[in-house]
């Protein structure tokens, strides 16, 4: 059973992108690391095809129309390789509802050029669309993996660590804990490391700097390369009682209802990638996202769907 | 062993094998003097081992033993569960399929045992005819979740469309394995299957109304349904009968029900208390009390009704809560004092309608047994019918406040310094180490 987990876990490097060191660190850890290849233009490309995704399901309709020709909203560099738009649009924070549902108001906003002038970058969490639903589900877990690129000895981190266990009969990684941000890492003799627990991405980042601080304290030479996010879990309340059976009726290709072996319904959503764990209780889990915008769009997704199986 | 060699004559004879046949051949002339027979009878065959299927040209495989043996029990289970031959030709050509897919055909005995038992539910579902899992749980002696993972597997690997079931289509195979027939048993026990089929599917039902069966296990709310019609059905005999009294009647198998004992004690006093909540609205019973233990003998009037006396009940209800929000406004101040009005009138004319758990939260002063912490304006108290596990929050969610980083921030010295243990801990702990193994 061990082979199975650690497998799992390993699948997790094995999708980082190649050839991206997007959070090469050198500042804090006082390393001369590789010099961060952002004249890569694959690094650059990697980036934007990021942003891609996220864009496709964003309204800029209400943007001007002479910033219609910006495929993208901005990034630092991407701006730097435009000489004429030196403007930098954030998507704007969603509370002028207008903008959104009713677009015949999107030519009044266009003219008058009243957005906000913060530069977006890739990390920054998309603000959600809180009007349909009016509830933002809350992130309770991000897990992250950073590879610090340097052999470990196993034994020796559990012996000098306060913080640490390894148990090698059960588990081939030691298990290290700190307390702000209150997480977990799994720390693999490759050198490779886990940190799960955190409930922000930015709390999972510091997080991953304190554990390589530690491994670097400890003796080792640890990197901070390929930091990478990798699951993102959120959960609400829709605050009423939901009907999980009618719901595995009218939605059996991506629905699971199996009472006698898990309370909950397992939705299958397709657009976006997520698993929702739904409850009798109208408590919703969404897991299995790379970024919150995907959960805070899976979850609008399924709010209607769940409205329809209210009962008075 | 000869000593001469009959062509030259001399006494120079070794023994020379060729590969494995011992000869005996003269060094001077090189002819061979005699041989060692090979072995023409198979007792003589000293290291003889069969040829695996494999390792020979063989083309049809025999089917294993274990695969036999699997049939026999797949079976047995058919015969157990009454399938119809149909279905249970159908079972074993599945199994024989799952048996010798690539994911299964390495995996242990008991997994393969498993295995079976999946198919027999596999194969019900498709035929409308669905078992629980807890029934072949038992009969298999494995308990729902290490079926689950199996049957997880199975569907996966031979792409079977899992189809859900409901409690209801699960309702009449459950009914029938109780033996209540009139030749069965005593004439004030028996029950003919219809009726108890359906007076049992009304009582769950009502359940699912009053959301009781939503994703709960299915089994042991059947149990409680099924007493519980059972009593229902004749109350002034059957109503000194407790649930095991039951299940020894009805000759129910013990390993059916003994595990989910609990379980079904729970239910049942769910379901008692939503048959209570309804009688209340009973008309004809102007406002008299209803307590869980003597409901049963009205559930006949109720489940008649019970369209109707839900509407009441929750229409009552909800004039009952805008009359407390009314009096919560008026008399602010006075809190205290309506509160403790309220719970004085509790004898007057006007039933009693709050649940007994929303009156503790609201009443902080007596502790209801389930020691519910709901907050006060929780969108749960707009209900009269909800979840249990709605109602019943044992523990008060905490969200620990939301840190406030960057992720970028400078990480201090001293505080990764805390995590790292000094030189005489290290010392003290290698020392314990060598202390207990030294021990040991």
């Amino acid at each position: 059973r061990n082979m199975d987990v650690e497998a799992s876990l390993e699948n997790y490097f094995d999708q980082t992108i190649a050839g991206s060191s997007d959070y090469i660190f050198e500042g804090d850890l006082g390393l001369q690391g590789p010099a961060p290849r952002l004249q890569d233009s694959s690094f650059l490309s990697s980036l934007t095809s990021q942003e891609k995704d996220l864009t496709e399901d964003l309204d800029l309709s209400f943007l001007p129309d002479e910033l219609g020709t910006q495929d993208e909203p901005s990034q630092a560099e991407n701006l730097s390789r435009n000489e004429d738009s030196g403007i930098y649009t954030d998507c704007p924070p969603r509370e002028s509802t207008e903008a959104d549902t009713d677009t015949s108001n999107s030519a009044q906003n266009a003219s008058q050029f009243n957005l906000p002038m913060t530069p977006m970058t890739p990390m920054t969490p998309m603000t959600p669309v809180a009007e349909s639903s009016g509830i933002i589900p809350q992130l309770q877990n991000i897990v992250s993996t950073v590879n610090l690129a340097c052999p470990l000895n196993l034994k020796s981190i559990a012996l000098q660590a306060r913080n640490a266990e390894y148990n090698p009969k059960r588990f081939a990684a030691v298990i290290m804990r700190i307390r702000e941000p209150r997480t977990t890492a799994l720390i693999f003799s490759s050198g490779k490391m886990v940190c799960t627990g955190a409930k922000s991405e930015e709390q999972s980042r510091l997080a991953a700097r304190k554990y390589a601080r530690v491994v670097q304290k400890l003796g080792f030479p640890a990197k901070f390369l390929d930091f990478k996010i990798q699951n993102v879990v959120g959960s609400c309340d829709v605050c009423f009682p939901i009907r999980l059976e009618g719901l595995v009726l009218t939605h059996q290709q991506f629905s699971s209802y199996e009472p006698e072996l898990f309370p909950g319904l397992i939705y299958r959503m397709v657009k976006p990638r997520i698993v929702l764990l739904i409850f009798v209780s109208g408590k919703v889990v969404l897991t299995g996202a790379k970024e919150r915008s995907e959960i805070y769009e899976a979850f609008e997704n399924i709010y209607p769907i769940l409205k329809g199986f209210r009962k008075q | 062993m000869p000593s001469s060699c009959p062509e030259c004559g001399s006494s120079n004879v070794v023994e020379d094998d060729l590969y494995s046949q011992r000869q005996w051949v003269c060094v001077d002339c090189g002819s061979v003097v005699s041989e060692g027979h090979l072995t023409t009878t198979v007792s003589d065959e000293t290291q003889g081992r069969a040829v695996p299927y494999h390792a020979s040209t063989e083309v049809l495989k025999k089917p294993c033993r274990n695969l036999i043996a699997g049939f026999s029990r797949v079976r047995a289970l058919c015969r157990i569960l009454r399938l119809s031959s149909d279905m249970e030709s159908a079972v074993v050509s599945l199994f024989e399929r799952a048996y010798n897919h690539p994911n299964f055909i390495f995996v242990t005995l008991t997994k393969k045992e498993i295995l079976g038992g999946c198919c027999v539910l596999s194969v019900c579902r498709q035929c409308n005819w669905p078992v629980a899992m807890g029934t072949i749980g038992y009969l298999l002696g494995v308990d729902n979740a290490t079926l689950g993972t199996v049957y997880r597997e199975f569907t996966k690997a031979l792409n079977i469309e899992i189809s859900t079931i409901g409690i209801m289509d699960m309702l009449e195979s459950f009914c029938y394995d109780f033996k209540l027939g009139p030749q069965q048993v005593e004439e004030v026990f028996a029950e003919p299957p219809q009726r108890l089929v359906d007076r049992t599917s009304a009582l769950i039902e009502l359940a699912a109304d009053a959301w009781i069966v939503t994703g709960r296990q299915p089994l042991p709310l059947l149990f409680a349904a099924v007493y519980l019609a059972w009593q229902s059905l004749n109350p002034t005999v059957r109503m000194k009968y407790t649930f095991v009294k039951f299940c020894k009647i009805g000759k129910a198998p013990e390993q059916s029900w003994h595990r989910s004992r609990d379980s079904v004690v729970k239910r049942l006093k769910e379901l008692r208390d939503v048959l209570c909540k309804l009688g209340r609205e009973l008309p004809w019973l102007r406002g008299g009390t209803v307590e869980p233990n003597t409901v049963v003998p009205l559930v006949d009037d109720i489940l008649k009704n019970h369209r109707a006396l839900l509407l009441r009940a929750v229409r009552n209800y909800e004039q009952q809560l805008q009359n407390e929000s009314q009096t919560a406004q008026t008399t602010e101040c006075d809190n205290e004092l309506s509160d403790s009005n309220r719970s004085e009138s509790h004898s007057s004319t006007t039933p009693e309608l709050m649940d007994p758990d929303q009156a503790g939260c609201e009443n902080p002063a007596d502790k209801q047994a389930t020691d519910c912490q709901l907050p006060p304006d929780h969108w749960s108290k707009r209900h009269l019918f909800l979840p249990p596990c709605v109602k019943n929050r044992k523990r008060q969610r905490v969200d620990a406040p939301q840190l406030e980083v960057t992720g970028d921030e400078e990480i201090s010295d001293s505080e990764i310094e805390s995590y790292i243990r000094s030189q005489d801990e290290i010392e003290m702990y290698l020392k314990v180490q060598k202390e207990l193994k030294k021990m040991a």
